[in-house]
């Protein structure tokens, strides 16, 4: 239990601790608490052997309804003062459905704190992750023009996330879960809105009435779960599970929809770009969005076989609309965006089909994900602050002027598609369990048309961008950029939680050897042919082109997507969710 | 023991595939066409050439994608898991599609980008043939299915799609844009000269080793039916090569896509119910 208590209370006190002393202190501060929260969360998940189970004290309650009331009142205040109509009206349906949770009293009660192998593996990537992540925040922090004091606020915003997040992997009770998923929709409010400016402003008033449907939604699963099982535990809730009664369970799940920026809810992602990269960088891989996963890895077991596939026919449907739009953007943080939309569809279809491969296969991408799509987000952010680089049109030949971030990007998207990382292990055991399913009910094989079909858009948008920094524009003088070590040592580490992912796919047997040190022999032949084979015999010449001698100009190729095409998929994914929520009271 | 010599000469197999398929055509177009062994003389001659490099990951990327091809057949050859051959295989083509980027010749972007959505049109296509194999035999396994009778029947409109792939993957009208040597003069391959074009010529080779075994793969374990599938599908490719035109790029998509994976769909939900 002390771990999980050092988990929450050590981030949340150091947010306080951040304001207090120079940057220096600052910083050597900060590294030692990231260190031991990732040792604490690595020795958890050595250590962990049965779930553990536990209540909190009466106070604790309390508080926590006094928080709950605060947050939601902050809420309407924020939508009173930025006259936001959507924000103003879903506060007040969010206070008035508390104050009905608060009026009615279940009696079955469960432990407050529920702590199993997936919360272990989830506070592992939270913790990692988003420390390294931090880690970089704080160099970059220091390069944007704020005060020192808005600075410091900066960090310990980034703390606060961890700790709620810690948090929320670990409670039981769905009314805790609705504070800290409310808690979470405060920070990324906050961290969105925190450049000030009107677009920044607009964006996280977008993110803030998205997240609170999810709230309502968790609010009326509350409801239904007490007036139908009289409990508020999740423990519970899906042990006794009916098939006639489901109405909480998928309530619950759309909220994970809402989290996880699924189509029709992806604006608030796409928005939240605006903010500082590290915001990002942890909104998309370690916080935030992987509430949406989990909450459907926790649900699945009380799905019956038309939720089952109904989440998992919407999550590949996502997973193939996200990667089918990413196609037609140039600008390199949505585009990253756009495939963690997808991506996340795809866990949230995985985790509904609840197979001990396909959870397994939810988990690997979890976690591989995080890794790479961090590393990806710290890239956006050098290229912004060293190149000034923000479209993938403009990064033309970066591979002369910054090899390592472009070996970082490479690795990243490579990461994510090909065989032998982490990411690539994931889809693969999609794809076998998602076809073990086709037999029991042909409709899976619409899902792994969307799986297939969407893998191959995300490779095809993945090396559209990759060979944009190789392509050489004209022959430009190497002009070397020095690169700050607070940047490259996050993007080391993420490297080489890839590499220790490798070893334990191998570990594990999810590939046999032969299919794991194959392609990596042939990807690191590649630098060693580079410094084995000089071509010194060779004539170097220049491009033969059919001898024409017309300078060209060499630019991105896109793939035109009508809006129609746009809108048709929003209200396909619409739709399906409607199908989910009606088919379940029918 | 003999795996591991089928692999060794899997590059050599290939290139005599390529030579009877030269001769063949020829025939049909009432030509005598060259020698068979006409690929090994043109090999000879590009190793004598005078070596030109226009940058080193050009150079070094095609010859990745020649070592991963043949990566890719030693693993069928060895009968590992399907699922994974085709995404190893992609990584193959990634690798070819990198270096035509890495130059700065349009002809070679054009063919690099005329790659990329072939990969689109065929790749998910690949994917549902390994999905059926899996239906039918419950291992993506190539050792597995090679031991289970022949699968023609059960997979038949799965194998009417993989015949569409077919003219893709060897770069034969009607789906060879991506080549197309009278339009983009060969698109990838327009700025690799002498012995470093030899390694992408070789990976043609391999590319007919990698699609017939494939093929072979319906006919399970009967080797008479894999061989006579073999003929016929290798006579129907180049009767269609030299009876059609080219088709552009769009249309391929928009006909491979659409037919192959209705035909795979329509399968793969028939399979389920049987």
């Amino acid at each position: 239990m002390s771990i999980y208590s050092t988990l929450i209370a050590a981030p949340l006190l150091f947010a306080v601790l951040v304001f207090v002393g120079t940057r220096r202190v600052r910083d050597v501060l900060s590294a030692i608490f990231i260190v031991i929260l990732g040792a604490l969360s690595l020795s958890n998940i050595f250590s962990f052997n049965a779930p553990l189970e536990m209540s909190l004290p009466e106070t604790f309650h309390v508080l926590f309804i006094l928080i709950d009331v605060a947050v939601l009142a902050y809420f309407l205040w924020q939508g009173a003062l930025l006259k936001h109509a959507y924000v103003i009206f879903f506060a007040l349906v969010q206070i008035l459905l508390y104050g009905a949770v608060m009026f009615l009293s279940p009696s079955i009660v469960s432990g407050d704190i529920f702590v199993d192998d997936i919360s272990a593996v989830m506070l592992l990537v939270i913790n990692i992750v988003g420390g390294i992540i931090i880690v970089y925040a704080l160099e970059y922090i220091e390069n944007e023009e704020f005060t020192s004091l808005k600075k410091n606020g900066f960090i310990a915003m980034l703390f606060f996330f961890l700790a709620v997040m810690n948090f929320i992997v670990c409670t039981n009770n769905i009314e805790i879960f609705f504070l800290l998923f409310e808690l979470t929709t405060l920070c990324s409010y906050i961290l969105i809105a925190y450049r000030g400016d009107a677009l920044s402003r607009k964006n996280a008033l977008q993110a803030l009435w998205m997240n609170q449907i999810g709230g309502i939604a968790i609010l009326a699963a509350l409801i239904f779960s007490i007036l139908q099982y009289d409990t508020v535990y999740f423990d519970v809730l899906i042990a006794n599970s009916n098939p006639l009664y489901l109405l909480p369970i998928v309530l619950l799940a759309i909220a994970a929809f809402v989290k996880g920026a699924s189509i029709p809810f992806d604006k608030w992602l796409l928005g939240a770009m605006v903010a500082p990269t590290p915001v990002s960088a942890i909104l998309h891989s370690a916080t935030m969005v992987k509430i949406a996963p989990y909450l459907m890895l926790k649900l699945a077991p009380a799905m019956s076989g038309f939720v089952s596939l109904t989440i998992t026919l919407i999550g590949t449907f996502v997973f193939f609309s996200a990667s089918l739009l990413a196609l037609s953007k140039d600008y390199f943080k949505e585009i990253l965006g756009l495939s963690t939309i997808a991506l996340l569809g795809l866990m949230m279809a995985l985790a509904a089909i609840g197979t001990p491969e396909a959870v397994t296969a939810c988990l690997v991408l979890i976690v591989f994900h995080a890794i790479s799509k961090a590393l990806l987000f710290l890239q956006a952010g050098i290229l912004e602050k060293n190149f000034h680089l923000k479209y993938v049109d403009d990064i033309n030949g970066l591979v002369n002027h910054a090899p390592l971030v472009v070996f970082f990007i490479v690795i990243g998207f490579a990461s994510l598609t090909l065989p032998p990382f982490g990411a690539f292990i994931a889809k693969f055991m999609a794809i076998e369990s998602i076809a073990g399913e086709i037999i029991h009910n042909p409709l899976y094989a619409f899902a792994l048309i969307f799986l297939a079909l969407g893998s191959v858009f995300l490779t095809l948008l993945y090396f559209k961008v990759v060979t944009k920094l190789f392509a050489k524009d004209a022959d430009v003088k190497s002009r070397h950029v020095e690169i700050s070590k607070f940047y490259t040592i996050p993007s080391f580490l993420l490297v080489f939680l890839l590499l220790i992912g490798m070893y334990i796919s191998f570990e594990r047997a999810f590939l046999s050897s032969l299919e794991i040190v194959v392609p990596l022999v042939l990807i690191a032949l590649i630098p060693a042919l580079f410094s084995l084979l000089l071509f010194k015999k060779a004539h170097r010449v220049k491009e033969y082109n059919c001898g024409e001698k017309d300078d060209i100009q060499l630019s991105m190729y896109y793939f035109h997507m009508p809006r129609r095409v746009q809108i048709t998929l929003t209200i396909l994914a619409t739709l399906g969710m409607w199908i989910l929520l009606l088919g379940t009271i029918v | 023991m003999i795996e591991i010599l089928l692999i060794v000469c899997a590059p050599l197999i290939g290139g005599l595939i390529y030579g009877l398929e030269r001769k063949m055509r020829a025939r049909m177009q009432n030509r005598q066409g060259p020698p068979l062994l006409q690929p090994f003389y043109d090999m000879w001659k590009l190793i004598d050439k005078q070596a030109f490099i226009i940058n080193p990951y050009h150079t070094i990327l095609g010859m990745m994608h020649f070592i991963s091809l043949w990566m890719v057949v030693a693993f069928i050859i060895l009968g590992e898991n399907l699922l994974y051959v085709i995404f190893l295989h992609l990584l193959s083509s990634i690798f070819l599609i990198l270096a035509g980027f890495s130059v700065k010749s349009i002809y070679s972007h054009i063919g690099s980008n005329r790659e990329l959505l072939a990969i689109l049109a065929y790749e998910p296509i690949l994917i549902m043939l390994g999905v059926g194999f899996f239906i039918l035999n419950g291992s993506f396994d190539i050792s597995v299915i090679r031991e289970n009778s022949p699968a023609l029947a059960s997979l038949f409109l799965l194998f009417l799609a993989f015949l569409m792939l077919i003219p893709i993957k060897l770069k034969k009208s009607p789906f060879d844009a991506s080549e197309a040597h009278q339009e983009i003069v060969g698109g990838v391959e327009i700025e690799f000269s002498g012995v470093f074009f030899e390694f992408l010529y070789m990976a043609k080779w391999l590319e007919y080793i990698f699609i017939y075994l494939l093929l072979m793969l319906f006919a399970g374990d009967n080797i008479l039916l894999g061989t006579g599938l073999f003929a016929i599908v290798f006579f129907l490719v180049n009767l269609v090569d030299n009876a059609t035109a080219r088709i552009k790029m769009s249309h391929l998509l928009k006909i491979v896509l659409g037919i192959g994976l209705t035909l795979g769909m329509c399968n793969l939900i028939g399979l389920s119910y049987v």
